[in-house]
């Protein structure tokens, strides 16, 4: 059986139990390893990490969780606190080390190390502080897990996906960025808020950049079925392009007003990214707006960039893109997102 | 339709489609109030409070999460933040303010603002600085919620619990607080990892003060059915006092560790709440060791304390206190444990 090390003896003293408490049945084989044991890393124990880490334990998704942090104080402070909590939970194993060797054999590796966003800086700007932590990061990573998928949250969280899609040298499907899953969830939210309606029927996608850039499609948004651009036509309600600009705008503000009152994001973004960890274990094949390679769609040509498209994600990862339609000034607009993006990738050098 | 202030219309533009997406049909009634309708209200949005908020939202024990603080923009944007998780959760109403009248109608009011406990500072210590808090916290939740259980985490969790039952007026069974149940998870984790077995088959209490005067029940503690320390007593194993001292240690221990390694405990304590959360608002009747008025319990009559004691719990809040047989050293410990914190209110003015 496997004992954690600090309790190969029950307590400073030394009471071992373990032998005596239970009693096996004649003609057993040994205890043999489960077929189905999924183990999730997490790489950072800040606030995104943990707020990420505590969801999925509550949302039973895992049965291993190993945390990887550079602090190790911090580290162990988290690990423990979330350990404490096992009389309350389902039986998880949670562990946690500076070295990469604990996430071995992970079926999801959450990438949240990174510096935190300060109040004012947009996610571009973060760019060259992380891009040179993920060379730490990337390589252990798959050197222990050659067959994980990467899940990127870390900002920018476009060009960093890139950044780890090319350290790793996976195959596109197994890197992915958490994109705009949260950003199209502030936006169902404001939706949803205004017509009172769950925000699980609203169906509304904002694609491309993670940031300033990104497109609302507001050309596919529709609720319980109703798409509501053609119903705004049918109806003769009258609305300007400005107002429609100004939701979007809100949306996109959203990040910055909470991180300038609370200092940081970081219950939402946990939601979100525990929402894709369960599509992908679960083999959901569901249509997330997550930050994928997206050459080759709605005309993006000039190189390999990431943004994030409504992409269909299951226990191989990216299965395709959902065909979704986008009018003219939809597609304008993702590939001046995407020539904003490929023009930062360009200055990196990997 | 209830309709949230800052969206009575979609957007700064003013796009207003309420009237129009959805048609009622003929001869309804106007919508009604539901008959069960939760509403939980969290004061203190710190990393207990949030961590508390969080859970209970992850985990759908409510309808409507009320959440106050006295700094505005932190709770702002800690409300903005679980908000923005809309479409990945059930949908819940969450509100915000400095004001308690937005707890109006609580079934349940957790208190978890306070002083935090600094490294090194004993849970008493803080004791003074959360008296006058309470004082400004507990009568407005009175006079907005006057059915309401009241469910006190702050520290030190027993004199505060005393201290709010004083000023709410309540009868005491609608006043408890979080006690050892989170201490009694701690125990509980260290015996299933020494035994490698899941948590919830061990049952083990510690009772008294949530604190160093807490007391361990190994006479009571049983896994699987089987009782630890009768089963010791047969198998013949050998065992010194000393060993059991120390596994209670590295119980209360535990949390002075968390503290040490990461700045504060939230993950557990907020499992721990929103455990009993659950079992108030569903009338599980379960048993939980959490502080309730011990007078008349196990030899302690010299005044109104309140200590930890295996409680059954339900919707009108503490049913009753098991009967758990206690041997002489545990009843006596449980006896300085209530002196200890009597000593401290004989010094309150309240």
């Amino acid at each position: 059986m496997h004992k954690s090390g600090s309790s190969s003896s029950f307590g400073p003293g030394g009471l071992d139990l373990t032998q005596a408490f239970f009693r096996p049945i004649l003609s057993a084989a040994p205890p043999s390893p489960t077929k189905r044991h999924t183990k999730i890393s997490v790489i950072g124990t800040g606030n995104v990490g943990m707020a990420i880490a505590q969801t999925i334990l509550t949302q039973d998704l895992a049965d291993e969780l190993a945390l990887v942090d550079a602090k190790s104080d911090k580290l162990r402070g988290e690990m423990l606190d979330l350990r404490h909590a096992a009389a309350f939970l389902p039986r998880t194993k949670i562990i946690a080390d500076v070295d990469y060797a604990i996430t071995a054999g992970s079926d999801l590796c959450i990438v949240t190390a990174g510096a935190r966003q300060m109040p004012g800086e947009t996610r571009l700007n973060l760019l060259q502080r992380n891009v040179s932590l993920y060379r730490a990061i990337i390589p252990p990573l798959v050197k222990y897990s050659p067959e994980t998928i990467l899940l990127i949250v870390s900002n920018p969280v476009d060009i960093l996906t890139y950044v780890a899609w090319k350290l790793s040298g996976f195959p596109s499907n197994r890197v992915i960025g958490s994109g705009t899953n949260l950003d199209s969830s502030r936006f169902r939210f404001l939706i949803a808020d205004h017509l009172d309606v769950n925000a699980q029927d609203v169906q509304a996608y904002i694609i491309g950049e993670h940031g300033d850039s990104s497109v609302a499609l507001w050309s596919s948004i529709s609720v319980g079925g109703v798409p509501i651009l053609s119903f705004l036509d049918k109806q003769e309600i009258a609305y300007e392009k400005e107002t429609l600009e100004n939701i979007h705008k809100e949306v996109i503000d959203g990040a910055y007003e909470v991180i300038r009152l609370k200092g940081y994001t970081s219950w939402a973004i946990g939601y979100s990214v525990a929402n894709l960890a369960r599509t992908l274990l679960r083999d959901q094949r569901r249509i997330h707006p997550v930050s994928v390679i997206a050459k080759g769609f709605y005309g993006i040509e000039g190189g390999d960039v990431f943004l994030s498209l409504p992409a269909q994600l299951g226990r191989s990862g990216v299965l395709g893109i959902a065909n979704v339609h986008l009018n003219n000034e939809e597609t304008q607009r993702l590939k001046a997102s995407a020539a904003t993006i490929s023009e930062l990738t360009s200055q990196l050098e990997i």
